[in-house]
């Protein structure tokens, strides 16, 4: 061996080999003045390259809802997402289909409830199994940011799921799109204002104020979609407006524009594809914010 | 001038490496990667710019402080992405050129037309039918991925050549037009046949499709079992670490990337869960995962322990050739970013570095899953970015743990010495080699 290490001393590549360990004596400083600073901020936080969509289908709708709509969005846009689909029961037990497949950065995840009956007394009560299957897939897949949608009721558990349960210091939304969502109920004059609608606006201070809001209405004849009318919908303006960054009412007309078939419509895919999906160039994983402190002081 | 060998396993083996490469699959390989490694080495270093200096969680954007200029930043991106699609990324493309060129020119046809066809062809195959663009491809198969896949082709284009068309005339200087269009006119109906093939192979096969299903299987297996204790654990990593490394071997990619970019797995999260609650990485619960063992330990300078191999070179071997590939690769392999050297040495398809390719990182995970089973030191808990050279990859995964810096020189040393045997078996490979080829055998 001693032999060896006097022979390398004359060998003409000694000075590469110096230079390696050089380099990585060199790197190794600041990583290991990295690696202590960011374990301490990390915070349960891991940079995990994924940024799913969320998405939540209305009453008396299954986590199957979406099924045809993925399929549309990977076979028109020749894409791949992945889908998982989770089942929440009243015993907070949850089944899940489908599954996410590695390296999938933008797979559909979708949260359903066995009991998806209609009503303000029920939202809460899907709002709050919503967010025992929002920690799970946080603690499962590590993701720091993720697109949100929701079908009628669906934006209405979102929306008391920001109000009560979203926690952003770790966790950031990046767009939300709603479809039909009743922000008071079948109310079409928002001067009648419901019980939750009231209750809504009254906790919009906790919704994330980086948020950018696409709210969709469907309307045939002007009124309504066939069950939610447009002044419901708008209402929603009363939660979000003058709160998040940006907050964008969509109506929606001609063919499929009724409330059950919009996620059918092709105006309707092209809209969540490029607002929810994204492509990728101008998509929101580029610019998603890299939070490290949490801001509430 | 004779060759002395040191025993009879290592007479055997290089006289059986000798006789692979007089196939001419062989040859057509070997001449293929040479054509395409200064694409790939080019390639490297355009890809360390851009995953480790400004990609997103990249090691040298994490340790820097934060560059200030956005509309910079995105024309490097840009460049950068335009200059390693149109290296690295499409090295297939000239790897069907130089596996089409090489074979019809061993059958006396010709081999200029060929190449050209086997651009096209690949494309072809390629093509995605996108509404959005007007003329796209598979990224994926473009690059070092479909390189198999690309060489295979390339191979069948040349021989239907020699099958289709008759030998070509040769094309001196000062030749009239005219025997230029008659060459063209020989090669035409396997151009058309080849042409032919391809759109009904690519109409039938999803091309894409089925080169990620066998990856996808194995991904979706290797992150969803969670094998229930720690000697199952070990076997798991173990097993899909080999089915990573043989799969590289071909130019493929297996389960775990080297640049480690993939998915954390379950037992990784609950490692890291664990360690963020008790805040520290000793005694976490999952001992054996992939990131423990083979992302913290077998990935020095990219998949196979390829730093191994540079040092081993730059120390003892007398060649030439090798050590201007070890000097040139060497920055890229600091970030575990190793196509130079792979296509450079090669080691793809090259039966004889096959054994340490798969046994130096085999080794050093063994020896790290001992360090970790007898508390030497904590297991690799904490996330670390793209492309952190491997040697510090356990250090800052232990959150700085001065046991785990030790290991990883030990890990290297390892691998340096596992690397050694080989590299002087292949200077003699490559001496007998062009020994034949001077006395006229091939």
């Amino acid at each position: 061996m001693r032999l060896k290490l006097r022979n390398l001393r004359k060998n003409k590549n000694f000075k590469y080999l110096v230079a390696l360990f050089t380099i990585l004596i060199l790197l190794g400083i600041p990583s290991y003045l990295w690696t202590k600073s960011n374990v301490t901020t990390l915070a349960g936080r891991y940079n995990s390259p994924m940024s799913p969509v969320i998405m939540i289908p209305g009453s008396s709708a299954t986590a199957n809802r979406f099924d045809d709509l993925v399929k549309t969005v990977n076979r028109q846009y020749g894409e791949h997402h992945s889908l998982l689909k989770m089942t929440v029961h009243p015993n907070d037990k949850i089944t899940y289909t489908g599954s996410i497949r590695p390296n999938d950065t933008r797979p559909f995840i979708v949260v359903g409830f066995e009991n998806n009956k209609d009503g303000y007394a029920n939202i809460k009560k899907q709002a709050a199994w919503f967010n025992i299957a929002f920690n799970k897939l946080k603690d499962r897949y590590r993701f720091n940011n993720f697109n949100a949608f929701g079908h009628s009721n669906g934006g209405l558990i979102w929306t008391y799921f920001l109000e009560h349960y979203f926690d952003d210091s770790t966790i950031t939304m990046n767009q939300m799109l709603t479809v039909g969502t009743p922000y008071n109920f079948e109310e079409k004059s928002t001067s009648n204002r419901t019980q939750m609608l009231n209750d809504l606006v009254r906790d919009r201070d906790k919704i994330p104020e980086a948020l950018t809001y696409y709210s969709i209405a469907g309307t045939q004849l002007y009124t309504d979609d066939g069950i939610v009318p447009i002044g419901s919908v708008d209402a929603g303006k009363y939660v979000y407006e003058g709160h998040i960054k940006h907050y964008t009412l969509i109506t929606l007309t001609g063919t499929k524009a009724q409330h059950s078939d919009m996620i059918d419509n092709n105006q309707f895919i092209d809209i969540f594809h490029q607002y929810i999906v994204g492509n990728g160039i101008n998509g929101p994983i580029q610019n998603a914010p890299n939070k490290k402190v949490p801001k509430g002081q | 001038m004779k060759v002395q060998f040191n025993s009879k396993l290592e007479e055997n083996l290089v006289r059986g490496t000798l006789k692979i490469q007089k196939l001419l699959i062989y040859r057509v390989i070997q001449k293929t990667l040479l054509l395409i490694f200064p694409f790939a080495l080019f390639g490297s270093f355009v890809k360390i710019i851009q995953t480790v200096v400004i990609g997103k969680e990249g090691f040298l954007t994490d340790i820097l402080p934060p560059f200030g200029n956005d509309a910079i930043f995105r024309l490097i991106d840009n460049v950068t992405n335009g200059l390693y699609n149109l290296s690295l990324g499409w090295v297939s493309v000239i790897a069907i050129f130089g596996a089409a060129k090489y074979t019809a020119k061993y059958y006396h046809r010709d081999d200029q037309l060929a190449g050209i066809t086997g651009i096209s062809t690949l494309l072809i195959m390629d093509y995605t039918y996108s509404k959005t663009q007007p003329i796209s491809f598979h990224a994926q198969i473009l690059g070092m991925r479909g390189l198999l896949f690309a060489i295979i082709s390339g191979m069948v284009i040349g021989w239907v050549f020699k099958i289709f068309s008759r030998s070509a005339p040769n094309l001196e200087k000062n030749q009239l037009s005219n025997s230029i269009l008659e060459r063209t006119f020989i090669s035409l109906r396997p151009i058309i046949i080849t042409f032919i093939l391809a759109i009904i192979f690519s109409t039938l096969i999803n091309v894409t499709y089925y080169s990620e299903a066998p990856g996808n299987f194995i991904n979706a297996l290797s992150t969803e079992t969670t094998p229930s204790n720690d000697w199952a654990q070990l076997g798991k990593t173990l097993i899909f670490s080999i089915y990573t490394l043989i799969m590289s071997f071909f130019g493929w990619s297996g389960t775990y990337s080297a640049l480690g970019v993939e998915k954390m797995d379950a037992l990784s999260t609950i490692n890291l869960n664990y360690a963020l609650q008790k805040h520290t990485a000793w005694n976490a619960p999952n001992p054996f995962t992939s990131a423990t063992l083979y992302h913290a330990f077998a990935t020095y300078g990219g998949t196979g322990a390829i730093l191994g191999l540079i040092i081993a070179i730059l120390i003892i071997s007398k060649d030439k050739d090798f050590q201007t590939v070890a000097r040139w690769a060497m920055i890229p392999s600091l970030f575990n970013i190793s196509s130079g050297v792979m296509t450079g040495i090669p080691i793809l398809f090259n039966v004889i570095f096959l054994i340490p390719f798969i046994l130096a990182p085999l080794a050093n995970m063994l020896m790290a899953a001992l360090a970790i089973a007898l508390h030497l030191m904590p297991p690799s808990v904490y996330p670390v970015p793209i492309g952190t050279p491997g040697p510090l990859t356990a250090f800052i995964a232990t959150n700085g743990s001065w046991q785990a810096l030790v290991f990883s020189v030990l890990a290297i040393i390892l691998s340096v010495y596992i690397y050694l045997p080989f590299v002087k078996m292949a200077a003699k490979v490559k001496l007998l080699d062009n020994l034949g080829i001077e006395e006229g055998e091939s």
